[in-house]
């Protein structure tokens, strides 16, 4: 079943009134419970690409799908709500809440959909068990490691089933060994949940283990 | 949750929670004490004024304010001693009489301010007549007796115990010619008037004047400024005379009451300033706070949180440091104010020479007046999420890319 379809995408980027064709003509379909890594050289708009299939961004041309839906089309608000329920995200850095707990943290994206305290509690903690950070609970973001904290990142991704999971170099910060136990959750979280998974990394690790490779170069895809 | 975010978001950066708290608290403490003092000295200063003489409220004859005469009188019916003694907050009452007459003692004549007056009623409802200057007063019953202004008597060049001509025209027409003797002479200390001041027995001036019962003037002593406005109403609805009027201390002595107006008017331009500062200073921080954050909100942006709950979170972090600092500031400001009931501020020399003409106290003195608190704490409020608008709106208008973009 197909969930994200793109359509002749190009984004132009005005970068003091000099365009920067950031994506040309990207055409591209991904199914459910995929795990598709984006590769390719600093600059060849593996952020970019990311941006619009996770509708954190317009394109300049083309059109996005999700679930069948054209986003392209729909207002700010809208499309925060389908980040809300239907994705999961995971940044380079910075994903979490300094002042919040893990926990909490984890909460967060579940208080967001108006799920009740004690609801939220016991899914948090259940997930944490299942992806075995049970322990780092009740810690703050700054007492815990750049692996921790990328992994609470994954469970707060996750934790509201998204269909989509979009991470953007998620290991850049990571050592490589802590980037594999990251890549093991998700491979994890993949073929246990049926969650599609989307990451752009220029890590070889991240690459060696793509179940599919999408690789961009001057914002084309190469190997199509 | 939100409330708990918000929270931990104040106290993570203490110090500037702690300016934007400290900003709030003394913006509420130098609001409170100074409107407490100047609003416990108003009404110290009115009450003094109204207490000497005019009293807290009068009934008058609907004319009289405009024009008093004798003809702008009244006759105090059943209707309206029943309405003075069942009034809750009415201490007390006394009625009077004026008119204009002329004083002889040997060759020299003068204009006079006649009034005639119950000295035992007075008592207890001014202050006038214990303020005697030299001599004694009369009392209520006697006759042919008089106190005049210590001007007039060295105008008229008597002395206290010397008998004066009063030449007045009375209510029919006719010119009342009698004759008194100065028992002792008041001092008010505005000159104008004690050059013609002449205070009688209320029975001896209606005879004088021909006036039969009727009276120009009820002066009513109130249990507190603040009752005012409901005695007077009270009163309006039991004596309901289309004849007569009733009227505060303000109406009686408009000089007193515009010059608390301008006083009143330059202490709020005062607080206004304060508070503006104020609000510029939570402006500041607050916009400090968000911008610090972009990068923050950026992220939660993204992952779904909605833009209006974001905004909705800056506003709860302002609404709590200003709600801790109004809390704080309230029971400084409390405490400050009940200190100056207590130990009022006595005035230098020179003021108080100033303030005696006046019949001001030569004190400032504090109120606890509820008003003032909540005056105070809703504007500070009121400005504070007014400051608060800039920030929020520059949150509410952020892109989640733009967010996670900022460094
Ligand atoms: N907001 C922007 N304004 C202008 N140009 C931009 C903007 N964002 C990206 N670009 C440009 O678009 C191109 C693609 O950038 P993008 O960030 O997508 O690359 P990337 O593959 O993610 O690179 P990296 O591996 O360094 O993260 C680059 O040339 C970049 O300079
Ligand atoms: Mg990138």
């Amino acid at each position: 079943m197909e969930i994200l379809k793109a359509e002749n995408l190009v984004k132009i980027y005005q970068d003091n009134g000099v365009p920067v064709n950031a994506l040309m003509d990207i055409n591209l379909t991904i199914s459910k419970g995929e795990y598709v890594v984006i590769a390719g050289p600093s600059g060849s708009g593996k952020t970019t690409l990311l941006n619009l299939l996770g509708a954190l961004d317009k394109p300049t041309k083309g059109k996005v799908y999700f679930e069948t839906e054209n986003i392209t089309l729909k207002e700010k608000k809208e499309l925060s709500k389908i980040r809300l329920h239907k994705l999961g995200f995971i940044f380079q850095a910075y994903n979490l809440i300094p002042v919040l707990t893990a926990i909490e943290n984890i909460e967060f994206s579940m208080m967001l959909l108006g799920i009740p305290d004690k609801v939220r509690k016991e899914k948090a903690l259940e997930l944490m068990d299942e992806l075995g950070i049970k322990e780092l609970a009740n810690k703050r973001p700054n007492e815990m490691s750049g692996g921790q904290q990328q992994r609470v990142a994954v469970a707060r991704a996750i934790v509201n089933n998204p269909s989509l999971v979009l991470a953007d170099e998620p290991t850049a910060n990571l050592d490589s060994v802590t980037a594999g136990h990251l890549l093991d959750l998700m491979e994890q979280m993949n073929s246990e949940k049926n969650i599609t998974f989307i990451f752009s990394s220029h890590d070889k690790q991240v690459i060696d283990r793509a179940k599919r490779l999408i690789i961009l170069k001057d914002g084309r895809i190469e190997n199509q | 949750m939100l409330l708990k975010l918000a929270w931990r978001n104040i106290w993570r950066n203490k110090r500037r929670s702690l300016i934007t708290l400290a900003a709030v608290v003394f913006a509420a403490v130098m609001a409170i004490a100074m409107r407490g003092i100047q609003l416990g000295t108003y009404a110290l200063n009115i009450r003094s004024v109204v207490e000497l003489f005019s009293g807290y409220l009068q009934i008058q004859e609907k004319n009289y304010l405009d024009n008093p005469s004798l003809t702008s009188s009244f006759i105090i019916d059943s209707k309206i001693l029943d309405a003075l003694k069942s009034t809750k907050g009415v201490v007390d009452y006394a009625p009077r009489i004026y008119a204009d007459g002329l004083i002889s003692y040997k060759d020299n004549s003068r204009g006079a301010a006649i009034f005639g007056i119950e000295p035992e009623k007075e008592k207890n409802v001014t202050t006038f007549v214990q303020n005697i200057n030299s001599g004694k007063f009369f009392t209520s019953d006697s006759s042919n007796q008089i106190v005049v202004g210590d001007q007039l008597l060295k105008n008229l060049d008597a002395k206290v115990g010397d008998e004066i001509v009063l030449l007045a025209q009375g209510y029919d027409g006719t010119l009342g010619n009698q004759k008194f003797k100065i028992v002792g002479t008041v001092k008010f200390g505005v000159q104008e008037l004690e050059s013609a001041l002449i205070f009688m027995g209320l029975k001896s001036a209606q005879s004088l004047l021909a006036m039969g019962s009727k009276v120009n003037v009820v002066a009513i002593k109130a249990d507190d400024l603040n009752h005012l406005e409901e005695i007077n109403d009270q009163l309006s609805s039991k004596i309901r005379n289309s004849n007569i009027k009733i009227l505060s201390w303000d109406k009686i002595n408009p000089e007193l009451e515009q010059a608390i107006q301008l006083d009143n008017v330059s202490g709020i331009f005062f607080l206004g300033i304060l508070i503006v500062i104020v609000a510029f200073g939570i402006l500041n921080t607050v916009l400090m706070s968000v911008i610090e954050r972009f990068r923050e909100f950026g992220v939660v942006l993204a992952i779904g949180m909605p833009q209006v709950t974001l905004t909705y979170l800056v506003y709860i972090e302002t609404m709590l440091i200003t709600f801790i600092g109004l809390v704080a500031g309230n029971i400084f400001g409390y405490a400050i104010n009940y200190y100056f009931i207590l130990h009022p501020i006595i005035l230098g020399e020179e003021l108080k020479k100033l303030y005696e003409i006046y019949h001001f106290l030569p004190q400032l003195k504090s109120t606890l007046q509820v008003s003032i608190f909540f005056n105070v704490s809703l504007s500070i409020l009121a400005i504070s999420l007014a400051s608060c608008f800039y920030p929020a709106y520059k949150v509410y208008k952020l892109e989640p890319l733009k967010g996670i973009r900022h460094t």
